[in-house]
């Protein structure tokens, strides 16, 4: 019944590959952004919360769409880019960046989750033991936001596992090299005689899937039963 | 400790304005709920901006609007115990002692670790994670934590409002060897009275986000008593007794005391309650309470609708509260002789 | 309260089920990509002659049509890039065989903006990103294909090749700049402004591009449907195709 070409295996590699990729680049930016947000105050915070909650609402092909624009030959960070040769479009790297931009408002929710649930008492009392604001995210904020990074992460991680309108638009359709399992899938359901194969490939996908938020739940539990012991 | 304090600080519709200069160890900040002691706590450590103004320890300027000077929380050396002990809870015990501890330049740390553990008694709690810990233990900790960063100045949020009346007596005494021993200065912010007796010197009273007034423990007390639910306490501190009828009879002064509630071969702390003094004019032949002292009242003061009488007997001092009907009645006034009659269920041991 | 809200509900479901009924003189059309300005044209003047006709045209990947003219969408007229997936509807009895007819014909070309030098199959090796049809639905990525296998290349252009959704979007890779170029029809690269014809695929690695037309089984007996289908058979219709460069013999 579970028919997969060597293609196929490419392209659940490479989504694997690209959705872990896109997941660690996200988790410092994403967790700074998320204390920002919490711990700080500064004018025009609202305007970051909107920027970070946008890709959330926009249609990921608009978010390809601006991507493409930004780091397009022609565009307005590609052209430096460029000169320097350093190429996104049609990379995998374009597909990691497709699937950060589109997952970095889930990871920042539920970092900040995490982060909000630290009683600020205890943020009070590192700094007047002497700890520094860095000190004190290091060694206070950090470990008592881990369930919130988890939370983020493994979303982030299937979320980026599920991106196509963003990672089609600018990282193309190449197998092997961009082609992830939505892609994948996406080629075999324009043909009327491969839908078969497909359901192969969307097999996969939700075993994956059950996989991740399988292991997010038990680790979520470990972290409970450590804080109670 | 010598402490300057002179800041305006504007939250929402709060405003505090609290100017002061206190000098001693164990100073207190009075007040209810609302009027801005909190605040005045995060000003001095730092950890909240004053609109304007000056604060300075010791000489040395923490804040000051004039000059631009703002030295960051971990910077003031100022240690902060709270309500609630606040321990990290994804540290140990021993690491949460030695947070501070580790963040102190060595030049600084003139506290030994041991020294706290023993005094405080957290060798059995060291390697527990902190989360199974009793309330008090907990406190104790913190305490530990806080003494540990070797502070110039202890601060003490409400450090015994979370815990019950047993509890709070028994750590009464840590606060009190801890400050002694190691010298550390406190500011001990509450909102009891009876606290405020046990553990300052001075006190600041603040309503309303000022500070209206600075008194003494018993100056607080005594204005206090009228309105307070339990009118004056009469602290004492009575040791080895012996057991006489079913009752504990403790040596005062140059007579003696007896009390229901006492301990065999241990000094207790005891509260008296003005309001359970009662006074007459003549010695009634039989009384059913126990204790029958002969008096002089040596000051008479009013406290609200109520007038205190501060009695002297076998050379110590109590102070009784009535109404102003019965000291006219009983032609109470100072260097009278009256007798005061106390029940020996009374006395109510504090530890 | 309740009876117009479940009266409400009862007409909203009717509504939603009726499928909307087919408006006289409607023509569905389903074309392969490469034909749209073509088949623009010819509908606009036979518009013009024939009020009271409109059409509803569907452009794209020839194999995504066949997929959805299989599963029910309204289709009058199909008009396939390669007889595959004409076959493939013949097989499931979806079109009028009686109606088969070739439209035209078509070569394959590799066109694109790049700097490097390209003037034939092997040069494609120094590229970096090639466009091509996805060859699963879309014929002139499966001529393409075909070319590159014939042409030994298959193993060298591996990880090169971008799938597109059909030869038009091919044709905007190369436009943008975004590959090297792509495999498209002349007829594309006549119409590409950036995109320069750097080559014409040899004809004998590759079957012939033909252009497969019917009616669908369910427009077999409509008449508008008939008098289209004739028009494009027709001299106009010649004319049309020569002007964008489609080959009629």
């Amino acid at each position: 019944m579970l028919s997969l070409t060597a293609e196929d295996i490419q392209a659940i590699l490479l989504s694997l590959k690209v959705a872990l990729t896109a997941t660690l680049l996200a988790l410092p930016l994403g967790f700074a952004t998320a204390w920002l947000m919490v711990f700080r105050s500064f004018r025009g915070k609202v305007l970051l919360e909107v920027l970070v909650n946008l890709p959330l609402t926009l249609p990921p092909v608009v978010i390809g769409y601006f991507l493409l624009l930004l780091l397009g030959k022609n565009g307005w960070a590609g052209r430096f880019l460029d000169a320097w040769g350093i190429h996104f479009i049609f990379t995998w790297k374009a597909a990691v960046i497709a699937s950060a931009t589109v997952g970095f408002p889930l990871l920042v929710r539920s970092v900040r989750l995490g982060m909000e649930s630290i009683d600020r008492q205890l943020i009070e009392t590192s700094r007047s033991l002497g700890a520094r604001w860095f000190d004190t995210l290091i060694t206070v904020v950090l470990p008592l936001s881990i369930r919130g990074i988890l939370a983020g992460s493994s979303l982030m991680f299937a979320r980026s596992l599920g991106e196509f309108g963003a990672t089609i638009i600018v990282a193309g359709n190449i197998p092997g090299i961009t082609q992830t399992i939505p892609l994948a899938i996406y080629d075999y359901a324009s043909s009327p005689s491969s839908t078969m194969m497909a359901l192969s490939l969307c097999l996969v996908a939700v075993v994956i899937s059950v996989l991740v938020l399988f292991v997010h739940e038990v680790l979520s539990r470990n972290i409970e039963k450590q804080e109670a012991a | 400790m010598r402490l300057q304090i002179d800041v305006a600080k504007t939250q929402g519709h709060f405003t505090l304005q609290a100017a002061a200069a206190v000098e001693g160890q164990r100073t207190g900040i009075f007040g209810q709920s609302g009027c801005g002691k909190s605040t005045l706590v995060h000003l001095i450590s730092g950890l909240l901006q004053p609109d304007r103004g000056e604060i300075a320890i010791d000489g040395l300027t923490l804040f000051s609007s004039e000059k631009k000077i703002s030295l960051p929380p971990e910077q003031r050396r100022i240690a902060i115990v709270f309500q609630q002990a606040m321990l990290f809870p994804h540290l140990g015990v021993k690491a949460n002692l030695l947070y501070g501890y580790k963040r102190c330049s060595k030049a600084n740390r003139r506290i030994d670790p041991q020294a706290i553990i023993d005094v405080l008694q957290l060798e059995p709690l060291l390697n527990r994670g902190v989360n199974r810990l009793s309330g008090g233990e907990k406190q104790r900790v913190a305490l530990g934590r806080s003494v540990l960063s070797n502070p110039r100045l202890l601060l003490m949020d409400e450090p015994l409002s979370a815990l019950d009346d047993t509890l709070r007596f028994q750590i009464i005494p840590y606060l009190k060897s801890v400050s002694a021993e190691f010298g550390i200065p406190y500011l001990f912010i509450s909102h009891s009275v009876l606290e405020m007796q046990l553990m300052t010197d001075r006190i600041l009273v603040m309503k309303e986000g000022k500070i209206i007034e600075e008194t003494s423990p018993d100056q607080l007390a005594r204005n206090r008593m009228a309105t307070s639910q339990t009118g004056y306490l009469n602290l004492l501190h009575l040791e080895e007794p012996s057991v006489e009828n079913g009752l504990y009879s403790y040596p005062w002064g140059s007579g003696r005391l007896l009390v229901s509630d006492g301990q065999e071969g241990k000094t207790s702390l005891f509260e008296l309650s003005s309001r359970d003094i009662i006074l007459f004019k003549q010695h009634p032949k039989a009384i059913s309470a126990r204790n029958l002292l002969a008096c002089t009242v040596t000051e008479l003061f009013r406290s609200d609708g109520r007038l205190g009488v501060e009695l002297s007997s076998c050379g110590k001092k109590l102070i009784a509260e009535i109404v102003r009907s019965a000291a006219e009645e009983l032609d109470i006034t100072e260097g009278s002789t009256i007798f005061a009659a106390i029940k020996a269920s009374s006395f109510r041991r504090l530890d | 309260m309740l009876q117009s809200i479940r009266r409400s509900a009862i007409l909203l479901l009717l509504f939603l089920l009726t499928s909307a009924p087919a408006m006289a003189g409607e023509l569905n059309l389903s074309v392969a990509a490469s034909m749209k300005e073509v088949i623009n044209e010819l509908t606009g003047n036979y518009e013009k002659t024939h009020p009271g006709i409109t059409f509803v045209k569907n452009f794209g990947a020839s194999g995504a049509l066949a997929g959805q003219i299989e599963n029910g969408a309204p289709a009058d007229l199909f008009i396939a890039a390669n007889s595959e997936w004409m076959d493939y509807l013949k097989g499931k009895n979806l079109v009028d065989r009686k109606s088969k007819k070739t439209f035209a014909y078509n070569t394959l070309v590799f066109a694109g903006s790049t700097g490097k030098k390209v003037t034939s199959m092997r040069d494609l090796v120094k590229l970096d990103k090639i466009a091509i049809g996805s060859p699963k639905s879309v014929p002139a990525g499966e001529y393409a294909t075909t070319a590159i296998r014939n042409a030994g290349l298959e193993q060298q252009v591996q990880g090169k090749l971008v799938m597109a959704k059909d030869v038009r979007e091919c044709l905007m890779y190369a436009e943008l700049g975004e590959v090297d170029g792509s495999f498209v029809y002349r007829t594309d690269a006549l119409q590409g402004k950036k995109a320069k014809l750097l080559f014409t695929v040899p004809q004998k690695l590759y079957p012939r591009v033909v252009y497969p037309m019917a009616l669908t089984v369910k427009a077999a007996t409509n008449r508008e449907a008939q008098s289209f289908h004739a028009y494009l058979q027709g001299s106009e219709a010649k004319s049309v195709l020569k002007k964008y460069g489609f080959v009629l013999k």
